[in-house]
């Protein structure tokens, strides 16, 4: 009696589907041209600490201008470790990619976690981050991206860089030398997801040949009226700071834009690919 | 080249007595005066901005031919006609006058440099600081032509000619530790140098009289060590030229050979590869001068502010060397050092070359590209000015004027 109990009860275990546990879901935020240190990063940097008060996650990508000022031990101080102090109080990682404001030797900078190195990957769990620099693109940096790349095996693969190579910002809009030379990368690759920066504004794309690009550039800053929307774009906001949170399961990457005041002005999934 | 000159004139000249203006002799004034570089960049410009995905996979593919190997034989020129200038009878020959003007080109690198690390200090964008040896460029070609088109012989000419030369070998030297070419330093290319330079001067010892040897053999030894060793190979016929056949030169003829009694010179280096320099200067514009509007930036800025900086710090660096006792040329007052400072102002394609040494493919290139080709506005600066002044062909006697 007693073994046919056990095997009932592990029948019935076996008959459940499997529930998705934490460890499946990797969840982070974005933020990008967020380092002015003014209001607007303050309360961009209050909001993601209210949201992880719901939506606990441990990892922050920064999009590069994370500082607009000359690097020093004030500035780091004003315009990154105060802003964000809730969340470096509870071992928030922030892992960072520079932009054409930051100073190079920031790279060593111990809250960005860069370990000295312009560009890098890391995984968490089934999610592999490729940080990217975009401010000196040269061929070692490129060769490095296609063998990393290549020998990837997770199964969602997601790029961010400072420069955006899709975007219809009207400042700068999209880099096409750069994207000549990275799409094709990220097409070979399975890169599913890039995150930038640069234009100050939010944008979501349509996905372009297969890959959702995200322009994340006010953190703090912001350009009103930055966006020129165009049939690629699929959300956009140019009126508030706002950062990202990201969850990525073993199915989909979900996302909330999430502004200043607390409004979700942008949700929706992104799938995982099959091929991938 | 010199038949092309005395085509030249000869077609313009037709051209003119009939009143029309014919294909070849359009071809022939556009050949003559380094026109394609800039019909190149136009083109460039206009391509990046309509079809810039083509216009960016045509220019990636294009770049390592173009800014490797066709530009050898545009620095391989420019190092023929320098060092024959500076033969007996050639504008650069004495030397007594090159003080003044290396002042000058010092004081203009300084002043550039200045304005150029201000401006990014400024405008907080570090990444752009070790920009500023990009800021020597002086695009010799271009302000040549515009000096001797105001000028005609003139000691201006030798002193902007003194300038630029000057200016750009400063910006090379500071260039020289971050070049950022794919050489691999592979070692060995001491030994290659040495190997180039040593059979050049040997063929020299033999009385060679035909340059192919110089270029192909030596040439071909000098581009593969500079490139092992991470240094522009596009040099590699700078240190072979001294030893190639050389004629004599007229004052304030560079780039304008003289005839032998045939009306050829076949042997001669520039002779031969006049339109080949053309077509590489084409695609040197084409290649590396598309930008895309939008990359517009500090950088750009920057760019232009140098260009204003070494202006002032050529007619700066002039007036100490002065106070220090040193004299102008005859003929050159400060109404025409105005003139030549604005045409120095132009660095087109010695600041695009620095500036692809110095920066890979991206936005901070682009941004200084931008303002590179943003300062050719010191060509039609300092025909205004030559006219303000009434210097050059603008003077009112200008028979006296010119020698």
């Amino acid at each position: 009696m007693k073994h046919i109990l056990l095997c009932l009860v592990f029948a019935a275990l076996a008959a459940v589907p499997r529930a998705q546990t934490v460890a499946d879901v990797v969840r982070f935020a974005v933020i990008g041209d967020s380092g002015t240190g003014g209001d607007a990063q303050y309360q961009v940097g209050r909001q993601m600490a209210s949201s992880r008060s719901r939506s606990p996650f441990d990892l922050v990508l920064m999009l590069g201008d994370n500082l607009y000022r000359r690097a020093s031990p004030e500035v780091y101080a004003s315009a990154f470790e105060r802003p964000y102090a809730a969340l470096l109080a509870d071992n928030v990682k922030f892992v960072a990619v520079l932009g054409n404001h930051d100073s190079p030797e920031s790279v060593t900078y111990p809250g960005w976690n860069m370990n000295g190195q312009r560009y890098f990957s890391f995984t968490r769990n089934h999610v592999r981050f490729f940080a990217i620099d975009t401010n000196v693109l040269d061929a070692k940096q490129l060769e490095w991206l296609e063998q990393t790349l290549g020998t990837s095996r997770e199964l969602w693969k997601i790029a961010y860089f400072h420069h955006p190579i899709y975007s219809n910002g009207k400042r700068h809009g999209s880099n096409v030398e750069l994207r000549v030379r990275l799409e094709p990368l990220f097409l070979r690759h399975g890169v599913q997801v890039v995150f930038s920066g640069h234009d100050h504004m939010y944008e979501r794309l349509k996905p372009q040949k297969g890959i959702t690009y995200f322009v994340v550039g006010s953190g703090g800053q912001l350009r009103e009226g930055g966006v020129r929307r165009s049939e690629t774009t699929a959300a956009a906001n140019d009126q508030e700071q706002l950062f990202l949170l990201v969850d990525v399961d073993r199915e989909a990457l979900r996302f909330q834009a999430i502004t200043r005041n607390g409004a979700v002005i942008d949700s929706g999934a992104v799938p995982r690919q099959p091929s991938t | 080249m010199t038949t092309h000159a005395v085509h030249l004139r000869r077609t313009t000249g037709a051209a003119q007595a009939t009143g029309r203006i014919t294909a070849s002799g359009v071809l022939h004034f556009v050949t003559g005066h380094y026109l394609l570089l800039p019909i190149g960049a136009v083109v460039a410009l206009l391509w990046a901005n309509i079809a810039p995905e083509s216009y960016f996979n045509v220019a990636r593919v294009m770049a390592f031919p173009v800014n490797a190997i066709a530009m050898v034989f545009f620095f391989g020129l420019l190092a023929q006609e320098i060092f024959e200038e500076m033969m007996p009878g050639g504008a650069l020959h004495d030397r007594r006058r090159w003080p003044v003007p290396i002042i000058a080109a010092a004081g203009g690198t300084l002043g550039a440099a200045a304005a150029y690390t201000a401006s990014i200090r400024s405008a907080t964008v570090p990444m752009f600081l070790d920009g500023w040896p990009i800021m020597a460029g002086i695009d010799v070609v271009f302000a040549y032509f515009i000096v001797r088109a105001i000028f005609h012989r003139h000691p201006a000419v030798t002193f902007l000619l003194v300038v630029a030369l000057a200016s750009n070998a400063m910006g090379f030297i500071a260039l020289a530790p971050t070049f950022l070419f794919d050489g691999s330093r592979a070692g060995g290319s001491g030994v290659l140098m040495a190997a180039a330079v040593g059979l050049a001067a040997w063929l020299r010892r033999k009385e060679v009289r035909v340059f192919w040897p110089y270029v192909l053999v030596c040439g071909a030894l000098s581009w593969l060590a500079l490139y092992l060793e991470g240094f522009p190979p596009a040099l590699a016929l700078a240190p072979i030229v001294p030893f190639m056949p050389h004629t004599r030169r007229r004052l304030g003829e560079l780039f304008e050979d003289e005839v032998d009694a045939t009306g050829h010179s076949p042997r001669h280096y520039e002779h031969v590869w006049h339109y080949h320099v053309q077509i590489a200067l084409l695609l040197f514009g084409l290649v590396n001068a598309g930008v895309m509007l939008t990359g517009y930036g500090e950088g750009t800025d920057a760019t232009v502010l140098a260009a204003v900086g070494r202006t002032a710090g050529i007619l700066l660096a002039t007036a100490a060397a002065l106070a220090l006792g040193l004299h102008l040329p005859a003929q050159l007052s400060w109404r025409e050092l105005i003139v030549v400072a604005l045409a120095a102002a132009v660095g087109l394609t010695f600041s695009l070359y620095f500036a692809i040494a110095l920066f890979p493919a991206g936005p901070l290139l682009a941004e200084i590209k931008l303002g590179a080709l943003m300062t050719a506005a010191g060509l039609p600066l300092a025909f205004v000015a030559a006219w303000l002044l009434r210097v050059g062909r603008f003077h009112p006697r200008l028979h006296s004027y010119r020698r």
